[in-house]
């Protein structure tokens, strides 16, 4: 126990740290790229905030089978904390990528299908979250909202091949670009390494608000559980 | 009529106007937009109806009228077919020729009047060796146009 309270402040101050780096290097230190300009940099807020969602909700997707599996309460537990910090990271990606498109394309929002599938993860998880508290019963709740997290996961491969499938106002993947066969990112150096940084410092981050909301969470279940007894 | 019987019939109501409106936006949402030889092929199916086109910013072909606010340009995918652009409005910052745009509006005869114009950006990102310089010498550079 007390080793997790201090992973968790090595991994707060650690991340935080690392963050206000990484927002200095961009300002100050980063090229200005050629075609998009200043507006360019929100890219360093903007993609780790859509990577770090991917992983957030397949987190969710992977604790959601093994808790319809193994019935762990641990495993609902973590979906549950997962879930709640991927929400915050989605809605960061609409307004982060909100605010790019403004500058770049001319607009906040267009229905294609890159933006609008995204806006549907968003609301699945919110709806995700509506289920859980519509359930009294701490079983049932757990096994619904794996079933809908499973499925709100679906999404996510969708959102990453929309620009691809369809036609949309948002470019193609840079990060995730293939090349007959090989990845290449189609990006010069002194732009891609500080996003890969920027990328991981945001998971760590994710990582701490993850442990953060779990330990809650199991003290809420534990809370509950002693309460249920003292009152029989 | 039963409350059960009433709820049912009201769900389905419901339920109907839910998937015929999501067949519907799923329809538009799958064709973000139309290309200019699948307008030019079938004029008479786009005459008068609120469109988008996306495509090309032919080279040589924009003018910006800054006096009345007009820009005029040509949008192409391979360079012989193209399709006149009038846009009511101010020029984007990333418009330039040669790039992809998504216009929105109707055809009015052989010409586009859009009353919306986005800028698309490429995927590819770049940094030109002229450009690599600091904040203050960008801000001068914009300054200077």
């Amino acid at each position: 126990m007390a080793s997790m309270k201090k992973t968790i402040l090595y991994l707060e101050w650690g991340s935080i740290l690392a963050l206000l780096a990484c927002g200095l290097w961009v300002f100050l230190k980063l090229p200005i790229e050629t075609s998009q300009g200043f507006p360019q940099k929100i890219m360093y807020l903007h993609v780790p905030s859509v990577i770090t969602t991917y992983l957030a909700f397949f987190i969710v997707f992977v604790y959601s089978i093994a808790y319809l599996w193994k019935r762990e309460l641990m495993f609902d537990q973590i979906a549950k904390a997962s879930a709640e910090v991927g929400l915050v990271f989605c809605a960061l990606v609409l307004i982060t990528g909100a605010i790019w498109g403004r500058t770049t394309w001319g607009t906040y929002w267009v229905w294609d299908a890159r933006l609008t599938t995204t806006l549907l993860l968003f609301l699945i998880f919110m709806g995700y979250f509506l289920l859980r508290m519509s359930v009294n019963d701490r079983d049932k709740e757990a096994r619904l909202a794996s079933v809908l997290g499973i499925i709100g996961f679906l999404d996510i491969p969708i959102i990453h091949k929309s620009v691809e499938w369809w036609r949309t106002l948002h470019q193609p993947s840079t990060l995730f670009k293939v090349d007959s066969g090989e990845a290449k990112p189609s990006m010069p150096p002194e732009l891609l390494y500080p996003l890969l940084a920027s990328t991981l410092v945001m998971l760590a981050f994710y990582l701490y608000l993850l442990l953060l909301r779990y330990q809650t969470e199991k003290r809420t279940d534990r809370l509950n559980q002693l309460l249920a007894e003292t009152q029989d | 009529m039963k409350t059960r019987t009433k709820f049912v019939i009201g769900g389905a109501v419901i339920l109907a106007v839910i998937i015929a409106l999501s067949v519907q936006s799923l329809q538009e949402m799958t064709v973000f937009f139309y290309t200019p030889q699948e307008v030019l092929a079938s004029p008479s199916k786009f005459e008068d109806k609120t469109i988008r086109i996306g495509a090309l910013v032919q080279k040589g072909s924009v003018d910006w009228n800054a006096k009345d606010i007009q820009l005029s340009f040509n949008i192409t995918e391979d360079g012989n077919e193209f399709i006149p652009v009038l846009y009511d409005g101010v020029k984007p910052d990333l418009f330039r020729e040669g790039q992809g745009v998504v216009v929105e509006g109707k055809m009015k005869g052989p010409r586009f009047e859009a009353n919306q114009l986005l800028v698309k950006h490429s995927e590819e990102y770049t940094v030109e060796t002229e450009h690599k310089k600091n904040k203050e010498d960008y801000y001068k550079s914009i300054q200077a146009q």
